[in-house]
């Protein structure tokens, strides 16, 4: 019984050991490939860091307000942090790739998903970068049209647009990532209405007079003398 | 050759327009006369010429170039005899060509055996045929001709001790048409002449007939009875020939003129003449399409008489201030040329010798609707003397050769009645009708192939005239038509090349012939008919539909 | 190059059917039927007297406009067509109106001025707005020291009240005199006269194909002169309509005058300075006039603006001006108006500080130009008390005082320029 013990034990341990032998080459495989895509994602980091700076990306980011809110986040710049983001997805990816070849069937689909995931979340990235950017822009624009117009509250005016310009990236980023579709939806939906509607109710009730006083301007001259005489020919 | 013996023959006329003195001399006295001018009648036949218009002939003192009469029933010595001018007529009548005289009718020589007479005392039977006053106050208001020599329209007669009216020079005092005396001797002249064969008369300074105090003495309606008169009874004895009224005023009063068909057959067209020359200048055809619009509707039996120059100074008597001083600063900047209002220069010194306008202004007068006048030696582009006083600068001898005194005369060249050109730019070895017939591109080949395409077709003389107004203003275009056939001139009038797009559209369909070369020219579409241009060109096109 | 589309085919034709010409007058319009009409008749009046032997059209670039206008500008014709006669017309007068694309502005309207002058050569040109109170012999007095004398450019001189034209006197005048060196008073205007020549030589220039939408074209033809040394005179027309005309709003005002002269200094810097002096331009029948007649004005209105704005637009002006200035500015926006001097040299920092910013775009362009409009009127709520009660010669000399001051500050707008601040 010893020997067949033995026997046992041997063959169970040749098999181990094939399947090491077996495996091993992969694993070199897999582990150089990680190394390459180590120096692969290090220098694509580098490029996209010098493209970055060429385009100046980090002067678009503080018009987009982005900077402000990382540095609030003690994150380092953006173009910093983008191309940390591009090493990053490029390592993972190149590991995606050498795991891959273990060929550990359970986790192929996990892989594909990861790599069908990456251009959403590049999609994602755009939308609230873009997003941010454009809540900027608005909100100043906003801002000099309320105050070069005498509107009252200017500020509480343009942080409303900038807000809601940012929710709407926001949503959207959310959305096309697929995360907690459904419930953002609404979410939004329901902020903004409620806003909307808020701001009509105060326009409607609060700025009858100023409603008012606006259309005389248009349509009426006695309310432009008046204006006349203190606007100051300046050409 | 007979005559043609439409009574309208003054509408397809082709008028030489001639001073017997000028044009030759056949028996070597310095002086053109008959004899010489009968010599002649084969140039002008060749000319395509079948209509001459004589200035005056009669004996004179020639004052005022033969326009002061001393004797209406005879012919100057120094033209030859009354046979020789009937000798003259037949011969022109034998080649078709019809011949206008000059009638002076409003006034006379001072040298005239009737206002001798007049003046010689108050009491004289032949007092009364001259306008005599006690004062020069009368007739206040009306304007003086001879702006350059005269101060007034009275002259003070010492003999007979009171001023004797006269519109023109002072030598040339006015006949008294309140007379019926005067209207009857002056039918008796006309008649005199008419039974000899003469075809027309140019009745000089019609405007001037009648006075009556305040007015301004042109234009009266007495002067217009006085016409329909001697108009009825030219119809009733002479049928066939033609009264020619020289009336430089606007067209609207022009057209008095015409009566309604019971005056003057036929006048000239004074006020297009210097816009004619202004829209060349200006290189805008504004001028000349203002001035035609302006033109009044002419009985049917009537006629316009279109010249470019003629033996007077270019008048700029009927243009507004503001023109004249254009004129004169673009055609006469010497003063030497200006005279009485106008611009006494001879046609191709006004266009500074260039043979492109000379034609577009020959084109254009043979194309505007009337009888075209060509002034003898414009043809040959003969040049002009400004030195020569008065009016005499446009009324050298006619330059026929490079020989002895121009082929004009055999006499010494200082017997001459006037100095031949000499320069080297007009003089007659430059300019002259023998050598200019050697060159099929001669000016002279040019107006008789000129001449000959307009008697082609009678719708330039007859027909109705409708202006195109393409927007490129420096494009002057019209179309001619009578009966059943239409005619499309275009001219421009700029220097420069010009692109121009007509609108044809009530002409769709006709394909266009160009009427020298007969080449034919794309169909009339629905597009506006765009035609390039160079400098000066004009067409002339014959529609037609095939 | 935008020459081939911006002559529309019709246009050609209509240029074509003009031709060659002496002089041209051009007449940009915009839905202008209210006022375009006596402009014509003037222009017209002008030519027909004073030029009556020149060949002479008006030329009409019109951004588009769907009413009256361009039958206004065409019935100022004068043709054979009309079959009525002109007496005191010796020539046909085209006055032409064609569209080009796109929306309207001036710059444009100036680039097909330009390139119709191209086409049709004329000895001398002009530009009379639509609403300009223009009159017939202001005509010759513009374009005969173009056509007889041989000048490239004549800017107009006004008979003005002394709070008429402040934006021109607060900020082009005395920008461009320290700038460009040369002391045009209107350099941008609602009539100008210029010669072929230097509108060919602008039309060369490669600023066209830009945004070519915005205003301010007049403003290219005053630099151009100056830059590459064509000869300028200033005329005096008459007096300047002003409150009937003025744009009702000064953020558009800005941007038909800042904005452009922001942009040219960015395409047409100044060529380096010879002297440290500012050349004089001659001025021909006369010099500005100051009318002095009493007017009511809301200056505490102003001075609230100023306030309101500088504290809401915290965010904005804190990207755009220096931190010294924007301080000063704050202080002042709480001092309250009894108490707030805008000095020259805090205006003239200001103005600097912005042409700057505008040149590294460090915010959108636009907004830069309406941050500047509460600024604005800060400085001149700190004018109308300074000048209250001063007279023609007195309210010269304040505005010579900031012209030296605008020359003083050129180093400091040059640092700024050149990013060593």
């Amino acid at each position: 019984m010893w020997e067949k013990f033995v026997f046992e034990l041997r063959l169970a341990t040749q098999e181990i050991v094939r399947n090491i032998a077996q495996f091993l080459p992969r694993l070199m495989v897999t582990l150089i490939i990680v190394i390459i895509g180590w120096v692969a994602a290090w220098l694509l980091k580098t490029i996209v860091r010098s493209i970055l700076r060429l385009a100046r990306f980090d002067r678009l980011s503080e018009d987009a307000g982005a900077t402000q809110l990382l540095r609030k986040a003690a994150l380092p710049s953006s173009s910093e942090l983008l191309s940390r983001f591009v090493f990053w997805v490029a390592w993972i990816g190149f590991i995606m790739v050498g795991v891959s070849v273990l060929g550990i069937v359970s986790l192929q689909p996990h892989i594909s998903n990861f790599f069908a995931y990456l251009p959403r979340l590049f999609a994602a990235f755009f939308l609230v970068f873009f997003g941010l950017l454009a809540a900027s822009f608005f909100s100043r624009a906003t801002l000099l049209a309320a105050v070069n117009a005498g509107a009252p509250s200017p500020r509480l005016i343009s942080s409303t647009v900038r807000t809601l310009i940012t929710i709407l990236g926001i949503s959207m980023a959310f959305e096309e990532l697929g995360l907690a579709e459904r419930t953002v939806l609404i979410a939004f939906g329901l902020i903004f209405g409620a806003l909307l509607f808020g701001l009509a109710l105060a326009f409607g009730l609060g700025g009858r007079d100023l409603a008012r006083r606006f259309l005389e301007k248009r349509f009426s001259r006695e309310a432009h003398q008046e204006e006349r005489e203190d606007e100051l020919s300046p050409l | 050759m007979a005559l043609s013996q439409d009574p309208l023959w003054y509408k397809d006329a082709i008028i030489y327009q001639v001073h017997v003195r000028a044009f030759y001399d056949s028996n070597g006295d310095g002086i053109g006369d008959f004899v010489g001018l009968a010599q002649k009648l084969d140039y002008l036949k060749d000319l395509g010429i079948d209509t001459v218009w004589l200035m005056p002939f009669f004996p004179s003192p020639l004052r005022d170039d033969g326009y002061d009469i001393a004797d209406y029933r005879s012919v100057h010595l120094n033209y030859g005899t009354l046979g020789d001018f009937k000798a003259f007529l037949d011969a022109a009548h034998q080649r078709g060509i019809r011949v206008i005289i000059e009638m002076v009718l409003n006034h006379t020589s001072d040298q005239h055996p009737w206002f001798q007479e007049s003046r010689s005392s108050r009491n004289n039977p032949r007092r009364d045929w001259y306008v005599w006053s006690d004062t020069d106050t009368k007739f206040r208001g009306t304007r003086i001709i001879f702006l350059d020599t005269e101060l007034s329209n009275w002259a003070w007669d010492p003999v007979s001790k009171q001023y004797y009216w006269h519109r023109f020079f002072s030598h040339q005092p006015d006949l008294n048409y309140d007379n019926p005396a005067v209207r009857e001797e002056m039918w008796d002249v006309m008649r005199f002449w008419l039974a000899m064969g003469v075809d027309a008369f140019r009745l000089d300074a019609v405007p001037y007939l009648i006075e009556r105090e305040g007015t301004n003495c042109e234009n009266l309606p007495e002067t217009h009875a006085i016409m329909k008169d001697f108009r009825a009874r030219l119809d009733r004895e002479f049928p066939g020939r033609m009264f020619l009224a020289e009336a430089n005023q606007w067209p609207s009063d022009l057209r008095q003129y015409f009566g309604s068909g019971d005056e003057f057959h036929a006048a000239f067209h004074f006020p297009l003449m210097p816009r004619m020359f202004m829209g060349l200048k200006l290189e805008d055809r504004k001028p000349i399409t203002e001035i035609l619009q302006q033109t009044p509707e002419i009985p049917e039996t009537c006629q316009w008489l279109l010249f470019l120059r003629n033996h007077d100074e270019l008048t700029l008597e009927m243009v507004t201030d503001m023109e004249r001083d254009y004129m004169y600063d673009e055609y006469a900047r010497d003063k030497s040329m200006r005279l009485n209002l106008g611009i006494r220069r001879r046609l191709a010194p006004l266009l500074d010798n260039d043979r492109r306008r000379m034609e577009l202004m020959n084109g254009i007068l043979m194309s505007l609707p009337g009888t075209p006048i060509i002034y003898y030696g414009d043809e040959i582009g003969m040049g002009d003397n400004v030195n020569l006083g008065d009016r005499n600068g446009v009324r050298t001898p006619m330059q026929w050769d490079g020989g002895w005194n121009g082929g004009f005369s055999s006499a010494d060249p200082e017997k001459l009645y006037s100095p031949l050109m000499l320069n080297p730019v007009y003089g007659f070895q430059a300019v002259n009708v023998a050598s200019q017939k050697r060159f099929e591109h001669s000016l002279l080949s040019w107006t008789k192939r000129m001449v000959k395409v307009r008697r082609s077709t009678p719708v330039f003389g007859r027909g109705s005239i409708e202006f195109l107004y393409p927007a490129n203003h420096r494009v002057l275009a019209y179309v001619r038509r009578w009966q059943k056939e239409t005619i499309l001139v275009v001219n421009n009038v700029s220097s420069a090349a010009q692109a121009v797009e007509l609108d044809l559209r009530p002409y769709k369909g006709n394909i266009l012939i160009e009427m020298f070369g007969r080449n034919i020219f794309p169909r009339i579409g629905d597009l506006p008919y765009l035609l390039t241009m160079g400098p000066y060109q004009f067409y002339w096109f014959r529609l037609r539909k095939i | 190059m935008a020459e081939e589309t911006i002559l529309t085919d019709d246009s050609l034709r209509e240029l074509m059917n003009v031709g060659e010409v002496d002089i041209l007058v051009g007449v940009p319009t915009y839905n202008s039927a209210n006022t375009v009409g006596p402009v014509v008749q003037a222009i017209r009046a002008g030519l027909l007297k004073y030029f009556p032997r020149q060949r002479a059209a008006i030329i009409n670039p019109d951004g588009g406009s769907n009413d009256a206008t361009q039958e206004l500008v065409r019935a100022a014709s004068i043709s054979d067509m009309q079959h009525a006669a002109h007496p005191q017309a010796l020539r046909t007068l085209h006055s032409i109106s064609t569209r080009y694309e796109g929306n309207p502005g001036s710059a444009k309207a100036l680039y097909t001025i330009l390139a119709a002058a191209d086409l049709l050569h004329p000895t001398a040109c002009a530009v009379i707005s639509a609403d300009s109170n223009v009159e017939p012999d202001w005509i010759p007095r513009l374009l005969q020291p173009v056509y007889r004398d041989n000048l490239d450019l004549i800017t107009p001189l006004y008979r003005r009240h002394k709070f008429d034209g402040l934006l021109v006197r607060n900020v082009a005048y005395p920008m461009i005199r320290a700038l460009y060196r040369k002391c045009v008073r209107e350099p941008y205007s609602s009539e100008v006269a210029f010669s072929g020549r230097l509108g060919s030589h602008l039309l060369g220039r490669d600023i066209w194909s830009e945004d070519m939408g915005f205003s301010g074209g007049e403003l290219f033809l005053t630099i151009a002169a100056i830059n590459d040394s064509f000869r300028i005179a200033q005329v005096f027309l008459g007096s300047k309509d002003g409150l009937d005309h003025a744009p009702a709003d000064l953020v558009r005002a800005m941007r038909d005058t800042v904005a452009p002269l922001f942009s040219a200094l960015e395409h047409s810097p100044p060529a380096p300075a010879s002297s440290s002096e500012c050349a004089s331009v001659p001025s021909i029948g006369g010099n500005a006039e100051i009318t002095l007649e009493p007017r009511r004005i809301n200056r505490k209105r102003l001075y609230e603006m100023f306030a309101n704005g500088v504290v809401e637009l915290e965010p904005v002006l804190k990207v755009i001006l220096s931190p010294p200035t924007l301080t000063e500015l704050q202080h002042g926006a709480t001092k309250g108006e009894g108490e707030f001097c805008y000095s020259d040299e805090l205006w003239v920092r200001t103005v600097y500080e912005f042409a700057a910013s505008y040149h590294k775009s460090v915010i959108s362009r636009d907004h830069i130009i309406q941050a500047l409009a509460p600024l604005y009127r800060g400085k001149i709520h700190t004018f109308l008390l300074t000048n209250r009660d001063a007279d023609g010669a007195e309210v010269e000399g304040n505005v010579e005082t900031l012209c030296l001051a605008f020359e003083r500050f050129k180093p400091y707008l040059d640092d700024l320029w050149n990013g060593r601040k």
